[in-house]
């Protein structure tokens, strides 16, 4: 049934008229097929159309096909602002600042892993922190914090946590420049101080996986790809540190809304002028815990290494471990665009959404110039994930964005209860992966019933253009909190 | 038990109910714990105490939830019985009250991941949906939190 008061654009579009809320200034625009449609949210409709009110809003309010119900923004969101009209919202880019992924390559095949796959799941699931209340291996004192920061995965790699040539393969090169140590509040540090170099808990993990379909061969040759290689995804963000910034500036946004008259329809909305005071010291803050959450994946992706090179005793150049990219899906950047014809520079907001520029783009290092950026799409635990590429329709269309996952299908008490009675990592064994897990009733929320098959929403934004397949990956061992 | 879990599509929500907003606060904290781990295992060795005001009793509870995520998450410390002095009693009488303040005393232990079960990791509690209201002569809030 189609939602009442939303307008079919095209068979992978949906239009949020101007006027299906008082005070929108401008239209809302989700990335959904008639298939999808059916599981929309109404209250991520709201949400989509609340951002549409913000000041300063250019273009649409956007949401990609994973959509759905968030604080403030729906998961999914896009939207960007005007740097002189505009605002920056936390709210727009979440509790957990540069959730991110990352994705590796190696010289192995699957058929070399198999014999050693318990092996390899126990040891990296001994080896990295995982779950609630984990401790990091890494103890920060206050200025090698502080110089974390500021540097993002540059201080991993200094401090011996992987190769300096990792850092272009990262979004940003692993650390965005202006985050200032000095705004952020002693809560956070204290809460960052132990967490360094730890995966979490709810949807994170570290999976192993391997190729097992090429869409697009020419692109996966230049990835260094091939079918029945093995990679591993590794998905965190900024853990506590991250967390704590954005509860502290909820409550520093919410004053500053008052302060600027701003009339918000959701306190998770709360924002403040680009140019105010409170906007420029959270992206400061969101900054440093940006960076936080690309030395963390590095420092991951360091132990991640180890751990295959003692499971399968070989040289680091035999195994053949690097980086293919590191993406961040939670995030506010200023970035350039065309709007209307003029070169406009914005602040976009990505909240469960991943940039996905296009080949040529100035950002992207020299090797994916030709290609475009790869976009690294984790599905649920069970199926498969995607590597995708970033398109010049990206750009225009979206801010050079793409959708982040699959999205929940079932709620964690609702994929507890379905759950009862299984043993879910049986039935993963099941189909061929194994698993651990720190939590009793991880597995349970995170069993693939509980999420959306990840192929129907990138197949919405491989047919809208925004970004285009180039291989799927299939889990055969996975760590998670 | 004075609280509930209650289902959110991507999250975690529960509603904490009292006799009047002192012993809502409190039995939301407990909620919240209980979302951590299974608080009959936690035994109060240790006290924590938390001194905060505000305007609205919107902020004041997540401010306080939020608190106890810090301390947890921060220092691993996980409470289990809560004692408290407010003015949240009279609250609910305009004009008595311009600013809310609490003083809370947790007390709990060091999480154990071994002794402790692990349930979810709680990030923030946060705005969302979130309302105090009324029901058979006893005040209720339902408060979501971010996973």
């Amino acid at each position: 049934m189609p939602v009442e008061g939303l307008i079919r654009i095209d068979e992978n579009r949906l239009e949020v008229p101007p006027t299906y809320k008082p005070g929108m200034r401008t239209n809302g625009i989700i990335f959904v097929d008639e298939e999808l449609e059916k599981e929309l949210e109404k209250e991520s409709i709201e949400q989509v159309a609340n951002v549409a009110t913000l000041p300063g809003i250019v273009g649409s309010s956007l949401a990609m096909p994973d959509i759905h119900t968030g604080y403030g923004f729906a998961i999914g969101g896009v939207a960007a602002f005007d740097l002189k009209e505009g605002v920056i919202s936390p709210g727009g880019v979440g509790y957990d600042i540069n959730c991110g992924v990352r994705l590796l390559r190696s010289n192995l095949t699957k058929e070399e892993v198999l014999p050693k796959i318990k092996e390899l799941v126990n040891t990296l699931y001994n080896e990295i922190p995982t779950g609630v209340g984990s401790k990091g291996k890494i103890k920060l004192d206050s200025s090698s914090e502080k110089e974390l920061l500021k540097k993002g995965a540059r201080w991993a790699v200094e401090n011996g946590y992987g190769e300096s040539e990792d850092l272009e393969r990262i979004e940003s090169g692993g650390c965005i420049e202006g985050a200032d140590p000095s705004i952020i509040s002693d809560k956070a540090y204290e809460r960052g101080r132990a967490q360094q170099g730890t995966l979490g808990s709810g949807n994170h993990f570290l999976e192993v996986q391997y190729v097992d379909e090429i869409y697009d061969e020419r692109a996966a040759t230049e990835l260094g790809l091939f079918k029945g290689q093995i990679t591993v995804m590794i998905h965190t963000g900024s853990r506590g540190f991250g967390h704590q910034v954005c509860t502290d500036f909820l409550e520093i946004m919410e004053r500053a809304a008052r302060k600027y008259g701003i009339e918000l329809p959701d306190k998770e909305l709360a924002c403040a002028p680009f140019n105010s005071p409170e906007a420029q010291d959270y992206l400061s803050a969101m900054r440093a815990a940006a960076n936080y959450a690309w030395a963390n994946r590095q420092c991951l992706m360091h132990w991640t290494k180890e751990c295959f090179i003692k499971v399968f005793n070989i040289s680091p150049k035999e195994l053949g471990l690097t980086l293919i990219y590191d993406v961040a899906h939670n995030i506010a950047k200023i970035e350039e665009h065309v709007v209307n014809g003029k070169r406009l520079k914005l602040v976009v907001h990505r909240k469960g959404a991943t940039r996905a520029f296009p080949p040529g783009h100035p950002e992207l290092p020299e090797m994916y110039r030709k290609i475009g950026q790869p976009v690294i799409i984790p599905g649920d635990m069970g199926r498969y994930s995607y590597l995708l590429l970033g398109t010049n329709k990206a750009m225009q269309e979206t801010f050079g964005s793409t959708c982040h996952g699959a999205g929940r299908l079932l709620s964690r008490h609702q994929a507890i209860k379905k759950a009862k009675g299984r043993s879910i990592s049986r039935e993963m064994e099941d189909r061929g992966i194994i698993v651990r897990s720190a939590g009793r009733e991880t597995l349970a929320e995170e069993m693939s019933e509980a999420y959306k098959d990840v192929s129907n929403v990138v197949e919405v934004v491989h047919r809208a253009g925004i970004s285009r397949k180039v291989a799927r990956l299939h889990p055969i061992g996975v760590i998670k909190g | 038990m004075g609280f509930e879990i209650i289902d959110v599509s991507g999250d975690v929500g529960i509603r904490a109910e009292g006799n009047d907003l002192e012993e809502v606060f409190k039995n939301a904290a407990r909620g919240l714990y209980s979302l951590i781990t299974d608080i009959d295992k936690v035994r109060p060795l240790i006290s924590r105490r938390i001194e905060l005001k505000a305007t609205e009793p919107d902020n004041l509870i997540v401010s306080f939830l939020n608190e106890l995520i810090f301390i947890f998450d921060a220092y691993g410390f996980i409470g289990s019985r809560i004692d408290m002095e407010s003015n949240l009693k009279d609250i609910f009488h305009p004009g008595q009250v311009k600013e809310l303040w609490l003083k809370a005393d947790i007390r709990g232990e060091d999480f154990d991941p071994v002794r402790h079960e692990r349930r979810l990791l709680v990030k923030a509690a946060t705005y969302h949906n979130l309302r105090f209201y009324k029901e058979n002569d006893l005040w209720k809030v339902n408060i979501i939190f971010d996973i």
